[in-house]
């Protein structure tokens, strides 16, 4: 995975933190990113965690970047560090609930949100799903694959984005068991 | 030029492909299993993406997760390296079929070369020597493997028709024995190919593995690069390889080369691929195979020749012509393979772990091919070759001492591997004479925990 979908990602994990953060405050946030030579911003929720990082500190894959170019042999050994850093990371962010369960993708293939480009998407953040109801789509090899709800609940978080890439075991979805 | 090539591998043989890759411009995927999250080729390539669970079947060896990668990440070219998929018919048809070049022959030569009774009769039409054995389309009754016993007579050899790795391969001395293993080769044969045809031929006692290295164009053009002496191996697994083979006289090069690229040529074969001898003491020499892929120990032609065997690869699928004629081809030094495997050297079972030092020697004629670093954590689910230290000198004492000195050099701290076996059989003075059949290490085999009859002739990659 390339840092800028990685940082993409990131992004957009960390908007849809915010209640119902709107476009409008995603670009404002990314105005601020800009002007302030930010890599990286993390908002987290309820008053509690902000990480901001300028460009002149080096990021994780910034160093892994640079030592690619000098030594692949130890440009492994840092992203190892970077990676289980992250993984740290992410799984705080994917901190779940004992009634919700995380919906990973079970093939490589390109997440879409709806069975066709016009159509409405399956399911929105807060919709109530049966089990067995389809949440999402990955196309793999041109084959559309509807992923079902495992159970009966609540979809609180929407990870992946529409038309994005996914790997198998990727997160998509966070659904709340009722 | 391709644009994109996912690389349908892991460990070595994909750092390998993705270097070449590099150099020729060519932007890389390499997929993974959540083992690998933290391989060196997944750091390495251009993009990665994760395909599937540990198990090789549900991830290197998912023809759908790894086709469904290559559309999504935009590659326009596969390479399978060896293992997994590379003597896959079905998988090099399907990547055509998705638009996808595959590195490789075309998927009907595969297919030909995996049916081994089929093999050898082609070859044995185009001239081309082959042992004493079953003729036709194979047996699948004992009865009729009695009948061939008795013509060729004992000691013979099992072998499973789709064959490879050794599965379902046996050595039988006599008829009772050969009612006793044939049931049991055929259900090995059944469990690994799902096929219980199966073919004998005469068993040979010492003689060599030496094989040739063909390339070939998508215009039927065919040269070779030489021969590989692989006869340093146990129960199928090569362990040291070498070219030249230090008793081939270059009158018997010449003949064998011939014979390998009239094997290519007959069936219009394109790409790398490798012709199996097995050679005799008075210099008979008999087809056994064709390996339809890049081998483990291309390493040892490169250095000898200065042919980059993955570009070729790459180059050749792409349609470009040989730019090279057989006269063209000069053979310079000696040059040997050590496999290094994760592996207890006095047991010779796996020792997977972290590895907590990583030093590879270096210095003049001094190749390691690897995915190690330090921290890296060697998963217990694939195989356990782990690096390939690859020497070139003048000559072969040269390249021996060189070995030695390397392997003396090598640091992998964390987990046990072969390099003290290694060391061994450095010192061997029969080794250092060049004088060993492919028996040579059962003086160094420890005690066999169960009676299982290996069959020394092996197949590996």
């Amino acid at each position: 995975m390339p840092a800028n979908d990685q940082a993409r990602r990131r992004v957009a994990v960390a908007a849809r933190h915010g209640e119902q953060m709107e476009v409008r405050e995603l670009k404002t946030l990314l105005v601020l990113m800009r002007d302030y030579g930010l890599v990286e911003l993390e908002i987290e929720d309820k008053k509690g965690k902000v990480r901001l990082v300028r460009g002149g500190a080096r990021t994780p894959e910034d160093v892994t970047a640079a030592a690619r170019a000098a030594s692949p042999l130890k440009m492994a050994v840092r992203h190892v560090e970077a990676t289980e850093e992250e993984g740290a990371k992410a799984a705080g962010k994917i901190d779940l609930a004992p009634n919700q369960k995380l919906i990973e993708s079970p093939m490589v293939g390109t997440f879409y949100r709806a069975a066709s480009p016009d159509a409405a998407p399956f399911v929105e953040e807060g919709s109530s799903v049966r089990k067995g109801q389809p949440l999402c789509i990955i196309e793999a090899m041109k084959m559309m694959n509807e992923i079902e709800s495992p159970a009966a609940g609540r979809v609180i978080r929407i990870i992946a984005e529409n038309g994005n890439p996914i790997e198998y075991g990727q997160p998509l979805m966070i659904i709340e068991v009722i | 030029m391709f644009k994109k090539l996912l690389v349908a591998n892991r460990g070595t043989i994909a750092i390998r492909i993705i270097r070449a890759c590099r150099e020729l411009g060519i932007s890389t995927v390499a997929v993974y299993s959540t083992a690998d999250k933290n391989a060196l080729h997944v750091r390495m390539a251009d993009e990665s993406v994760c395909i599937g669970p540990p198990a090789a079947e549900d991830s290197y060896m998912n023809i759908p997760a790894i086709l469904s990668a290559a559309t999504t990440f935009g590659a326009d070219a596969v390479h399978p390296g060896y293992g997994f998929l590379s003597e896959n018919g079905d998988f090099a048809e399907a990547c055509q079929r998705s638009g996808l070049n595959f590195v490789g022959p075309r998927a009907r030569h595969i297919r030909l070369m995996g049916d081994k009774p089929r093999a050898r009769r082609i070859m044995k039409r185009a001239g081309v020597p082959v042992l004493p054995g079953s003729e036709g389309t194979g047996v699948t009754e004992l009865r009729e493997a009695q009948a061939d016993a008795k013509r060729l007579g004992y000691p013979v050899l099992i072998k499973a028709a789709a064959g490879g790795g050794g599965k379902g391969m046996r050595v039988v001395r006599d008829a009772a024995e050969l009612t006793r293993l044939f049931p049991q080769a055929q259900g090995e044969s059944e469990l690994s190919f799902n096929s219980r045809k199966m073919y004998l031929e005469k068993y040979l006692e010492r003689v060599r593995h030496v094989e040739f290295q063909i390339l070939a164009d998508l215009q039927r053009n065919a040269i070779h690069l030489g021969e590989r002496d692989c006869s340093i191996q146990r129960r199928h697994q090569k362990l040291i390889e070498e070219s030249p083979c230090p008793i081939l006289t270059p009158r018997l090069r010449e003949k064998m080369g011939k014979a390998a690229v009239r094997a290519a040529e007959v069936v219009g074969y394109s790409n790398v691929g490798t012709v199996e001898f097995l050679l005799a003491g008075g210099g008979e020499f008999y087809f056994i195979e064709m390996n339809t892929r890049i081998q483990v120990e291309h390493g040892v032609t490169e250095m000898v020749t200065g042919i980059d065997l993955v570009k070729e690869s790459i180059r050749m699928a792409m349609g470009e012509r040989l730019g090279l004629k057989q006269r063209q081809v000069k053979f310079d030094g000696a040059s040997m393979e050590f496999r290094i495997y994760a592996e207890d050297p006095e047991r010779h079972i796996p020792s997977p772990g972290v590895v907590t030092n990583h030093h590879p020697p270096g210095g003049l004629g001094v190749r390691v091919e690897t995915a190690l670093y330090d921290g890296y954590r060697v998963p217990v689910h694939y195989d356990p070759l782990i690096a390939k230290l690859i020497v070139h000198a003048e000559t072969r004492a040269e390249a021996i001492a060189r070995g030695k000195a390397a392997l003396r050099e090598y640091v992998i701290d964390g987990i046990k591997t072969n390099i003290p076996l290694h060391l061994k059989i450095l010192q061997d003075p029969d080794f250092n004479r060049g004088e060993f059949s492919t028996d040579f290490l059962s003086r160094y085999q420890p005690p066999q925990p169960e009676a299982v009859h290996h069959a020394p002739v092996s197949k590996a990659s």
